[in-house]
């Protein structure tokens, strides 16, 4: 039994990795769906959208690649929905360079889904290389930061653009981002300087770095990762879902949170019988 | 005089329905913000009393111009009917003439010319361009016609930009204080260490670590690897990895090992060329110096972290170090060379990332002992009095959080008010 | 000389870019800008650098036929290939029907989220071997882990009586001590980070320098 148990502690990773892979496969193929609770911070920003009046025009910064897409894409998704659904304009850029030609395929398909108008209802200005200084040069005239958007047409002359020189001449600006430079970068660089109302939606590693400035004010939300993706899209969804016919929408971090249940528990399984098992050989070893 | 009739009947009818539930705009002052750049305005105005009912008012709309010029400008975005202030970012500085206006409810949007299509050529689109300027034009004056025929606007006020040279809001300068009492306290404890006073530091285990798995490289016959993380030179963090570089090569080249440098960006593998160049150098073993050892993989994060993990795979290290600045990567680098029974020693002050190096690494190092790092394995006198003096400044920040926690719970928030950075 | 010019050039521009978080002035803010953008200048042009030492410290590998050789044609084949459907596109390169859009699509995106996903089992073979109640702190932390990891997920919120409390725990704990001990972090490294670059700025560290003689 000691010798088992000395086994499991040292047992090779692989067979952890198995238990890892069935912990995340049986899951998608056989989901139980767990109710959740929305968390404020989640819903401080569904909130602030839903003050929107239509007309108004957003700024998103879409920071994220494939790696964090699964984290990311149901927020980016649930969150253009949410914009067009009200009729409020969306303006994208990006400081990613891996991001605009994953990002702008599902900006112009939700777009179509509404029937908006590229040039007039939406744009994606495309990848900005610079880091902090592109922020900086964004934040002061968006359009000197972005002379053409990804289409090659003159940023200047899209209608959507018309008035919007400064990133506080938005009614809002998303942060999409899943590290650096993200939201961060825009709130020790622009937020305070401009004022500027400001959200993010972020990896669920880089949450917790951004819940300060969420105690600040700095930001008017936060969602992180997975969980806060899905409780985002139950908001959209529930309110402006196929029951109303606005959107035809697949809750994606909803489905995927039955996969995170399982991992999440198998994770503390390993842990728990791993100490089990150290604090009966520890005890047998001493005596 | 059917025709004057109508138009009187048109006009008294009118002047019935849009008397304006909005209030004159009066007292209209643009001023410089403190610590201007010499392009902003701040403006401000009042509301005068309200006169009878009319027509509904959207939102208010600033104009702006030249005082040579006559045709307005509109600037910004609507703001709200309530709105007593806002600002303005000017495309020069001088002085500039602004007026605001109301807009309602019924007045109609902004004309534009017919949509070009996507192959217009460039005269047809700066015909496009000028039709749509002449529209705009109109469609100001309109608003400015009516909005004065109510009464709903302000007069024409002036401002003059004003450029600083110094930001004055008290946070800056008590940054600026804050960094000239560390430069000053670093000459100060750099001048005692030059006279021979001994200056100490606590010891830190994972940097002894480092000589000791050089150590361990060289009777396995095995390479040393080191990560300076996956960060651009200009961030603090790959600086300091670059300066620690410098320390570790030397030691490398002492030992008479073999060191591998992984780099992400292409700029840091030139300047950790020159520094581990240096480093041979100064050991006085400039031939064991070998340039594709310090290696370019892919500016792509995983694409450089598979590289990485293929070269310890391949190159098995007997010593992984990692510091600097580094993400999602960083567990995946960590496990592969605990796979590898590598020692690691990894620092960062990466917030995100310092669980997995605990978890995965013999030895981290965390924060600001990153940038003790250099100062530490050099023992230079003038590097180590740079510790004191941060260090110094901490318990002052430390004593000044305590204090700050204190006034403010009992609602005096002068400390928090004088630290705010703004503007 | 060698080292005085990059000293002094450090020194100057060092304090200027200091300078541009307390001058407001339109035109140094001007000047600043135009500094940073040298400097992207650079970084750029230290990617034809990085190309040419892929190139350099791979192809005589494939070329001598040294060890796992195989995988260092690939990535040549690769960096090539990548190169050519890419300069093919030209700006258009991520419209649909592009080569490179499909090399994108069907290449990257796999491959980079393939990596990431390998932290779901690094995660878990890292938490199974560190987190070992072997004294109290290592008893707190396990706890802690524990519980935020539960309480994260909607199976946490589902457990009969606690579920309610677990998320509020759970806040709690992110909330309080752990944004406390980030902050710590955060306030120690930037002063860290003010001691390395005024020591850089003030020519007290040369070793970044590099240069041949000591």
């Amino acid at each position: 039994m000691i010798r088992q148990l000395i086994r499991f502690q040292n047992m090779d990773r692989r067979w952890i990795f198995l238990g890892m892979a069935l912990a995340i496969v049986v899951p998608l193929l056989a989901p139980i769906n767990f109710p959740f609770k929305i968390d404020e911070r989640v819903e401080a920003i569904y909130e602030k959208i839903e003050s929107l009046e239509a007309g108004d025009t957003v700024f998103i910064s879409a920071d994220f690649d494939p790696a964090s897409r699964p984290e990311l894409e149901p927020f980016y998704r649930a969150n253009l929905h949410h914009f067009f659904a009200k009729d409020v304009k969306v303006v994208i850029g990006s400081l990613w360079p891996f991001a605009p030609p994953m990002v702008n395929p599902w900006l112009e398909e939700i777009a179509a889904d509404h029937g908006k108008v590229d040039g007039e209802d939406f744009v994606f200005l495309g990848f900005k290389d610079g880091k902090e200084l592109a922020i900086k040069l964004i934040a002061d005239d968006v359009v000197k930061a972005f002379p053409k958007d990804l289409k090659e047409r003159d940023t200047a002359t899209l209608p959507i653009m018309e008035g919007k020189r400064q990133l506080q001449d938005f009614a809002l600006m998303m942060s999409v981002s899943a590290g650096f430079p993200g939201t961060r970068e825009y709130v020790l660089q622009v937020q305070g300087q401009y004022n500027l109302d400001m959200a993010s939606a972020t990896t669920a590693v880089s949450a917790p770095d951004y819940v300060p400035y969420y105690k600040s004010n700095q930001l008017f939300g936060l969602s992180g990762g997975m969980p806060g993706s899905a409780q985002y899209e139950k908001l959209v969804y529930d309110k402006y879902g196929n029951d109303s016919g606005l959107i035809n929408a697949r809750p994606i971090a909803t489905q995927a949170l039955n996969v995170l249940n399982m991992g999440h528990l198998f994770i503390v399984l390993l842990i728990l019988m791993g100490n089990v098992a150290f604090f009966l050989t520890r005890n047998i070893e001493e005596a | 005089m059917m025709k004057t009739l109508f138009r009187t009947c048109i006009l008294f009818m009118s002047l019935l329905s849009t008397a304006a539930t909005a209030a004159p705009i009066d007292n209209l002052t643009i001023v410089p913000p403190k610590a201007s750049s010499g392009l902003n305005l701040s403006l401000s105005w009042t509301f005068g009393e309200a006169t009878t009912s009319g027509p509904e008012v959207l939102g208010l709309r600033l104009l702006r111009r030249l005082p040579s010029e006559t045709e307005w400008t509109l600037v910004g975005e609507p703001l709200a009917p309530d709105t007593t202030a806002t600002s303005d970012t000017v495309p020069e500085t001088g002085t500039w003439a602004y007026k605001l206006v109301s807009v309602y409810t019924d007045t109609p949007e902004i004309p534009k010319p017919e949509a070009l299509s996507e192959d217009a050529s460039e005269e047809e689109q700066a015909s496009f361009d000028a039709e749509a300027a002449q529209l705009r034009t109109a469609w100001v004056q309109t608003v400015i016609e009516r909005s004065d025929a109510l009464g709903d606007d302000s007069d024409m006020a002036t401002g003059t930009t004003k450029a600083s040279w110094l930001n004055t809001n008290p946070g800056h300068l008590l940054l600026l204080a804050l960094i000239a009492l560390v430069g000053g306290l670093m000459m100060v404890y750099t001048r005692r260490a030059q006279r021979g006073e001994e200056i100490y530091i606590r010891r830190i285990p994972g940097i002894d670590a480092i000589e000791e798995g050089i150590g361990r490289a060289t009777e396995m016959g095995k390479p040393v690897l080191y990560v300076p993380g996956i960060d651009d030179l200009q961030d603090i963090q790959t600086i300091a990895s670059m300066l620690i570089l410098g320390q570790v090569s030397k030691t490398v080249a002492e030992y008479q090992s073999d060191l591998i440098v992984s780099c992400c960006i292409p700029i840091v593998r030139e300047v950790a060329d020159e520094v581990v160049k240096a480093g041979y150098f100064q050991a006085g073993h400039p031939d064991a110096y070998n340039a594709s050892n310090i290696r370019f993989i892919s500016s792509e994060q995983f694409a450089f972290c598979a590289g990485t993990n293929g070269i310890m795979l391949r190159e098995k290290p007997a010593t992984n170090i990692y510091f600097g600045r580094f993400f999602a990567e960083s567990l995946i680098l960590a496990e592969t060379g605990f796979v590898n029974r590598s020692i690691q020693i990894a620092g960062t002050a990466e917030a995100t990332q310092l669980p997995f190096f605990v978890a995965a690494c013999d030895y981290t190092l965390i924060g600001e002992e990153l940038f003790a790092v250099s100062a530490y394995l050099s023992k230079d006198p003038r590097l180590v009095s740079s510790l004191k003096a941060s260090d110094i400044v901490k318990v002052l920040c430390v004593a000044a959080l305590l204090l700050g926690t204190v006034l403010h719970s009992m609602g005096n928030t002068f400390l928090v008010d004088l630290f705010k950075i703004s503007g | 000389m060698k080292r005085t010019v990059p000293l002094l050039a450090s020194f100057i521009i060092g304090l200027v870019m200091v300078g541009e978080f307390f001058i407001p002035h339109h035109q140094y803010r001007a000047m600043t800008n135009e500094f940073l953008e040298w400097g992207l200048i650079l970084s750029a042009g230290a990617f034809l650098l990085g190309l040419v030492n892929l190139v350099q410290v791979n192809l005589p590998k494939v070329q001598r036929r040294d060890t796992d050789w195989q995988y260092k044609a690939i990535m040549l084949v690769a960096l090539v290939v990548t190169l050519v459907i890419g300069f093919a596109g030209g700006t258009a390169r991520q419209q649909p029907g592009y080569s490179y859009k499909w090399f994108f699509d069907y290449v990257f995106v796999p491959l980079n989220a393939t990596m990431f996903a390998l932290l779901a089992f690094y995660i878990a073979s890292a938490a199974f071997r560190a987190f070992r109640a072997r004294n109290l702190e290592a008893t707190v932390l396990l706890s802690a882990a524990i519980l935020v990891m539960i309480a994260r997920v909607p199976i946490g919120e589902s457990i009969p009586v606690v579920g309610d409390y677990l998320p509020q725990l759970m806040n709690w704990i992110m909330d309080v001590p752990n944004t406390a001990a980030r902050r710590a972090i955060f306030i120690g490294a930037a002063l860290g980070a003010i001691a390395t670059g005024l020591r850089v700025i003030l020519g007290l560290e040369r070793s970044h320098l590099g240069g041949g003689e000591s």
